[in-house]
């Protein structure tokens, strides 16, 4: 199964670009027609968190329109700039996304089992899992323990060396590793909120940001890194799972990049 | 190709909790069984247990005919399923929904199109295949994710409250077409709910759960006319037990005295909306008074609470043409072969 993972969207009210500077729906629109033209259709997609940039449901109506020509499973999650109530109000259809409390689901229907969590603290970056939904993680984890299962949270649980950012992570990313590293088949932690690809090891798996598909924070690896964000090339990644292969990731840069060409003519490497 | 389904000492512990007694459950191929009680009673559990969602703990086994399914994940059980919680993509039209099991099973476009037909068309729903799921009203959604389940030709078909989040109209008409969708397949089909008329409807049998356990299976009429124990009786029917006597062949009840061929000992009677009549002389055997609380017409009759011997609330329907009014004393004659008797624990 392919499973493709877009992140931090920031969708603004029509007309407006975030932090002066960028275009988000424009973006949101050139990742939307990127999948779809891709030559493997994604089986589903998850949205892990920072949807629209202020939670207003204006943003979500917006968000919702460009989303809509996607007509394959979508799964949407929240992160530190959404809020929850206007959220759910926008996708109203999307009943997995429950009707109060944290927006937490597991979704069955596929080879690979998906558990979303929700660390969105209201008003504040940082992200917090808390008690409740750790141990509801546990008990779904501990339901089909040969399962293998990706685990979705906006806030990575792990400090990426990005000090501006590390600032505002998962308050509670032990408690999640406590939890993970019980389970054997957590087969990766997928996360947003970097707005880079970036991965590491974590509780026995493998934990992951993808690319944002507008903007990028500054590669600045340094504790007093400046609050900052560049306009590399946005992208998404596809994760890939076959029982033989496990899974599989990819990053995909949007754009309009030449090619493919070929590398062989006549069955001969082109020199 | 439908499946006997058996299921052999499964228990399910989640941590220190065990939420299900170690249990043992035989379903017929083709049959339909209806797993009812309140929440936590471990119906969910069960069902999950079937559809591979959940492992038992060690020492359960889980079988599809000779296949022992325990190890398989949801995906290799061939199993059909409705969710209770996200039932379809919301983004995706109705005909993209029904074939998308079908999709990801890998079957071919043609041959997904052709399924995909014949699914409208049983499910009676061709014109909506190009809607989105946010233009369609509740039932016809439920009927989209029943052509989705069905259209992967499950071996099993498994039904997690398919019609708790409708209104009480719908619900009825939608049982309706289930049953009888349900008996035209002939798929060994798992349905739970905690809606005793559903079950009733619906089940060829019912397996009627509490607190981790199986209180009773059997049909609806067993389960109705026979209940296994006070708290069947009590889920079941729509009053509690009262509390009874027998003494040397007579059963006491709230007043009321019958010749009853039982050994001695406090009993529970269970009193059900047919098992008395409103009656004009107080004199005889069964005859006891009561206070009219409410009296509900119903059109086809009219259902009345009253109280019997102190604070006893019982369910009675009597004649729509008779109206006694709320705060006044009647006299209700108990049918002796109506009466559910239960020796108390």
């Amino acid at each position: 199964m392919l499973l493709a993972q877009i992140t931090d969207l920031h969708i603004k009210p029509r007309g407006r670009l975030a932090y002066r500077k960028v275009d988000t729906a424009q973006c949101l629109e050139t990742a939307v027609q990127a999948l779809l033209d891709l030559p493997q259709v994604p089986d589903a997609v998850l949205v892990t968190g920072d949807l629209v940039d202020a939670g207003r449901p204006e943003e979500y109506g917006l968000l919702r329109e460009i989303l809509s020509p996607i007509r394959l499973p979508l799964f949407l999650m929240p992160g530190n700039h959404d809020a929850r109530g206007p959220l759910r109000a926008g996708f109203p259809d999307h009943r997995y996304l429950g009707t109060d409390g944290p927006i937490h689901y597991a979704i069955e229907e596929f080879p690979l089992r998906l558990l979303a969590l929700d660390s969105l603290i209201d008003g504040q970056g940082g992200g917090r899992l808390g008690a409740a939904q750790l141990d509801w993680l546990d008990r779904r984890l501990a339901e089909q323990p040969d399962r293998p299962t990706v685990v979705a949270v906006h806030h990575p649980p792990f400090a990426t060396g990005i000090g501006h950012m590390d600032k505002v992570g998962l308050e509670d990313a032990a408690g999640l590793a406590t939890v993970i590293g019980r389970h054997g088949r957590v087969e990766r932690v997928l996360s947003g909120h970097l707005h880079r690809a970036i991965q590491t090891r974590f509780a026995g798996t493998l934990a992951s940001t993808a690319p944002s598909t507008a903007h990028s924070v500054a590669l600045d690896i340094r504790a007093g890194a400046p609050s900052a964000f560049s306009l590399e090339p946005p992208g998404f990644q596809l994760h890939w799972y076959e029982p033989s292969a496990g899974l599989v990731s990819h990053t995909a840069a949007i754009g309009d990049w030449a090619g493919p060409f070929p590398f062989f003519e006549n069955g001969i490497l082109i020199d | 190709m439908t499946v006997p389904i058996r299921l052999d000492a499964c228990a399910k512990h989640y941590g220190a909790t065990r939420v299900l007694e170690p249990l043992d459950l035989d379903i017929t191929a083709g049959e339909t069984v209806v797993l009812l009680g309140p929440s936590g009673c471990g119906k969910t559990t069960t069902l999950r247990l079937i559809a591979g969602l959940e492992v038992p703990d060690p020492g359960g086994r889980v079988r599809f005919g000779p296949r022992d399914v325990t190890d398989l994940p949801i995906e290799r059980r061939n199993v059909g399923m409705v969710f209770q919680s996200y039932a379809l993509f919301p983004n995706m039209s109705v005909a993209q929904n029904i074939g998308y099991g079908l999709k990801i099973r890998g079957v071919a476009t043609a041959e997904r199109r052709r399924r995909v037909g014949d699914m409208l068309d049983m499910m009676r729903i061709a014109e909506l295949q190009d809607r989105a799921i946010g233009q369609l009203s509740g039932g016809q959604r439920q009927r989209v994710a029943l052509a989705r389940a069905i259209a992967v030709k499950p071996d099993v078909l498994l039904l997690d409250e398919p019609l708790t989040a409708l209104d009480a109209k719908l619900r009825e008409s939608l049982r309706v077409e289930i049953d009888s969708l349900l008996r035209g397949l002939g798929i060994t089909t798992v349905y739970v709910t905690h809606d005793q008329a559903e079950a009733m409807a619906l089940g060829d049998r019912i397996v009627v759960m509490s607190k981790g356990r199986i209180a009773q299976i059997g049909s609806p009429r067993d389960i109705w006319f026979a209940p296994a124990d006070r708290f069947v009786a009590e889920f079941i029917g729509t009053t509690s037990p009262l509390p009874g006597e027998i003494a040397g062949g007579i059963l006491t009840v709230a007043g009321a005295t019958l010749p009853w061929a039982a050994g001695d000992g406090p009993v529970d009677v269970v009193v059900r909306p047919d098992a008395a009549t409103l009656v004009g002389d107080g004199a005889g055997p069964g005859r006891l008074t009561a206070t009219v609380r409410a009296a509900q017409f119903l059109g086809d009759r009219t259902r009345l609470a009253v109280t019997v011997a102190g604070d006893h609330l019982l369910t009675i329907d009597i004649g729509a043409r008779e109206t006694p009014a709320p705060g006044t004393t009647v006299t209700l004659a108990l049918h002796p072969a109506a009466l559910i008797v239960l020796a108390r624990r």
